[in-house]
């Protein structure tokens, strides 16, 4: 019977044909009208170093990258070394014939490919390794190769000879896998429809900022945000905006407030490294109400720590990281789709509120490539900045009103001249510090948050709506999640998870009522001191199950399900 | 056709609040001095932005009726850059002083210097920490002895002025406070230049280092013959002669904010949408290149 979903490893030393092959299976698996989602592991070596492209694909969506491995490619014995622990029990191994030595009890399901002899003589260069490899694969998954192919001759358009030569080593590698092909046949597509997107979630939050108007992008080079930085620098000129590589973080923040005193709608992008040196100016931004978005692709941290691995580390530090007690918003998409529509969220947030909003994303999800709906931009909805416009006489930047929300001048407006300031300020701007100016401006640049704690923010829900066993997460986690509570449902458990899009402010009532019923609330995240289910504690005022680990990975769903299976100590 | 509004004096850019500084504070001139060249380009204050960091002088910015932008210690370079680039039809001045620029905003001195984005920095030099009571700068003379040099400064002062040069400021000039004619005279010309223009001001702390006096003896206008667009000349006058008032080097080269315009239009028009549709599983981008 065919399967209908296979997950695919690729391993080998970084350089030789791996993340190519991986992405060539990706793109022509999605092409060919297949769901997909990858994970891939970086060394942090800028050449060489061991690694490793896994795609999961099937025909229907995937929401986690998989954890056994159905089929192993070993492209060297380091490959085998690392990897063969993660197969499944009946997994296939398909291995470069000349560097690789594979144990006589796996050898029944493991068949060499002639990667080398194959790619030189039929490929016409060592390059085709990859295609040999892709082919060796398509055949053990009966994957029709035409969207390969198609692929192939995209990519060598004016090179008819290249583009045959690949093609030629496609073909030869289908039959490398001898008795095995065939043996983890993927089921056919059931619908190959026209509006899916391949895409990272760097890629989807990029486009969700273009969406929302975003006119100033500066950010400083840094693991794994650079690529936002880098495709918006092609991409927002095409939009009239602008791009800046700065000096560095805290460059990239002042001059994104700058732009947006100057009323644009201005961004940055980092990761944890970056956000600490941006933090004293994220306090600044709360203070003077000044709009910004910044993007935090967390990766295993303390210090420089792993910058090539995934961590949700920083969520404490998005929230309270700074002197004194600015007010900001912090969401987390919990999807590459959702990376899009979270994006704009963060930019109305901003704008509505006039306060920074920090998106939490991570290594694992800002890198990973996934099969999407082709977001449904007429559904897009843009909320705007109050302005000083309008505003007759007497104008005050930081008047007191009914939501506390306050009309801000922007340049070249008549009338609306202010100083934004970090000092404490009256309706004004004007530096005050008495306790009446003091409490009045705390009281109204935090009470303007209320409505996102009262219903504005989109939480993200899944299973039981009161279930017994409850989860809840942020961010990344939610894939493998859900695929975990659909499995535990159907052996007839009561599970829910519940996953607030925002975090700051917390929705605490909202939480605290999906979770009344439960007998066990379980928190999954990445990190290890458990931040949020220290969180959930002390918003909520409920004991919590933690389930930490911090050791680079993304969750897989068998993760969740033993979670979800197995008590543990709930503590308060 | 309208006839033209009456030109704005000084006092149209005086705003509500008094200086906060001690009398006799060099920053006085250089306010007053900035309020006339304010009044001679005849700059609308909505279209004006005045950026600063932290610090006695940075709170100019309150006492003029442009907008303002008092950001944090050592950062409105970088604040300024945003503003200008995001709206480069207004003026954009930054000002403060040698500690906020020269200590802990040192390293955004010569990124915005040699971008060349179109702004002035405009930087009130007292050679000390006037706010936090008087200890030393990055421009504070060797040996000077202060609360936190109680043995004197055994560090090397700063030269400003050839850091500007070397960073690659397109306009590079010397004021002082207690010269407002000529200081006035600089700030036009710098906010005229197309370019990155610095004005190092020399403007004395009269409480905590009060070189007000001996400054005054010292000072000494650039020679009319100096070439302002030799850069090997302007180094010279930088590092030797400090104490020469006026316009040490100017270069005409394109600013960043025009390179940025450029750009944008040279640029396909593009929409979102057709840049999801680039995305597209079906029709997706050739193997070996990134996705879109």
């Amino acid at each position: 019977m065919a399967r209908k979903s296979v997950v695919i490893r690729l391993a080998g030393e970084s350089g030789e044909g791996v993340i190519s092959s991986g992405d060539i299976l990706t793109q022509a698996a999605a092409r060919g009208g297949y769901w997909t989602q990858t994970f891939r592991t970086y060394p942090a070596e800028i050449k060489g170093g061991p690694c490793m492209y896994q795609v999961r694909m099937g025909d229907e969506q995937i929401y986690s990258h998989g954890k056994w491995v159905d089929l192993l490619v070993c492209f060297n014995q380091e490959a085998w070394d690392l990897h063969w622990d993660s197969l499944a029990p009946e997994g296939v191994i398909l291995y470069d014939e000349t560097a690789v030595e594979i144990p006589q009890e796996y050898r029944p399901r493991a068949r060499p490919v002639r990667m080398e002899k194959l790619a030189k003589e039929i490929g016409g260069s060592l390059r085709a390794k990859n295609m040999v490899a892709v082919g060796a694969v398509s055949g053990v998954i009966s994957f029709d190769t035409t969207p390969i192919e198609e692929l192939v001759l995209r990519r060598f358009a004016h090179k008819q000879g290249v583009a045959d030569a690949n093609i030629a080593a496609l073909h030869a590698g289908e039959d490398e896998g001898a008795d095995l092909k065939g043996s983890l046949a993927i089921v056919e597509p059931v619908e190959v429809e026209a509006d899916r997107l391949l895409m990272s979630g760097n890629q989807a939050i990029a486009l969700g900022a273009v969406a929302a108007g975003l006119k100033y992008f500066a950010g400083y080079p840094i693991t794994p945000a650079s690529d936002i930085l880098e495709w918006l620098s092609a991409k927002l000129p095409q939009v009239g905006g602008i791009t800046i590589q700065c000096e560095d973080e805290i460059a990239s923040i002042c001059s994104v407030l700058g732009a947006s005193f100057a009323g644009q709608k201005a961004m940055t992008a980092t990761s944890g490294p970056g956000l600490s040196l941006m933090t004293e100016v994220l306090g600044y931004a709360g203070t003077a109400e000044i709009p910004c978005v910044i993007i935090d692709a967390q990766r295993g941290g303390p210090s420089t720590g792993l910058p090539t691995k995934t961590e949700q580390s920083d969520l404490q530090h998005a929230l309270y990281g700074g002197h004194g007690e600015a007010p900001r918003v912090v969401v987390a998409p919990v999807s590459v789709e959702d990376c899009f529509w979270t994006a704009i969220d963060a930019f109305n947030y901003s704008e509505r509120f006039q306060v920074p909003v920090i998106l939490l994303t991570d290594q694992g999800l800002a890198t990973r490539m996934e099969v999407i709906h082709k977001p449904d931009t007429s559904a897009v909805e843009l909320w705007d900045r109050r302005t000083s416009a309008g505003w007759n006489g007497d104008y005050r930047r930081y008047a007191y009103t009914d939501d506390s929300v306050s009309p801000m001048g922007i340049p070249g407006e008549e009338g609306g001249q202010y100083v934004a300031t970090g000092i404490e300020h009256d309706e004004f701007g004007h530096p005050g510090y008495t306790p009446e100016i003091h409490v009045g401006m705390q009281t109204k640049r935090w009470a303007k948050l209320e409505p996102l704690r009262n219903g504005l923010a989109r939480h993200v829900t899944h299973g039981d709506e009161r279930p017994e066993i409850a989860v809840i997460g942020f961010g990344s986690t939610f894939g493998p999640v859900r695929e975990a509570v659909d499995r535990a449902r159907a052996e007839g458990l009561s599970v829910g998870a519940f996953y607030p899009r925002v975090l700051g402010p917390f929705p605490a009532e909202q939480v605290r009522g999906f979770a009344s019923g439960a007998r066990r609330v379980i928190v999954p995240e990445v990190n290890f001191t458990g931040q949020l289910a220290r969180l959930v504690r002390g918003e909520c005022g409920i004991a919590v199950e933690s389930h930490a680990k911090c050791d680079g990975l993304p969750f897989t769903a068998e993760d969740i399900y033993d979670a979800i299976t197995s008590t543990q100590e709930a503590t308060l | 056709m309208t006839t033209a509004a009456a030109k704005r004096k000084p006092a149209d850019y005086k705003s509500d609040l008094k200086p906060i500084w001690c009398p006799g504070c060099g920053d006085f001139g250089v306010l007053a001095s900035l309020y006339r060249a304010l009044a001679e380009l005849d700059l609308d204050p909505a279209r004006t932005v005045i950026v600063s960091g932290i610090g006695c002088s940075s709170r100019l910015p309150g006492f003029v009726t442009t907008y303002g932008f008092h950001s944090l210690h050592g950062r409105p370079l970088p604040v300024a850059m945003g503003v200008k680039l995001a709206n480069p039809d207004l003026t954009v001045i930054a000002v403060g002083g040698d500690g906020d620029g020269f200590a802990i905003g040192a390293g955004h001195f010569p990124h915005a210097a040699r971008r060349n984005v179109d702004i002035t920095y405009l930087v009130m030099d007292n050679e000390i920490y006037g706010l936090t009571k008087g200890q030393v700068s990055p421009t504070s003379l060797t040996d000077q002895k202060a609360p936190s040099t109680p043995w004197g400064n055994l560090e090397t002062p700063l030269n400003t002025l050839g850091f500007a040069v070397a960073s690659g400021a397109s306009f590079v000039a010397r004021g002082a406070s207690f010269n407002t004619k000529a200081l006035t005279e600089l700030i036009v010309q710098a906010v005229e230049h197309k370019g990155f223009s610095f004005i190092d001001a020399l403007s004395p702390c009269v409480v905590f280092n009060n070189h007000q006096e001996e400054w005054k003896e010292l000072v000494t206008d650039v020679a009319p013959d100096h070439d302002v667009t030799d850069k090997v000349a302007a180094f010279d006058l930088a590092l030797r002669g400090g104490f020469k008032l006026g316009i040490l080097y100017r270069e005409l080269r394109p600013t960043l904010d025009e390179r940025y315009e450029a750009l944008v239009k040279a640029s396909k028009d593009s929409d979102v949408d057709t840049m999801l549709e680039a995305f597209s599983a079906r029709k997706g981008a050739a193997i070996g290149k990134p996705v879109a």
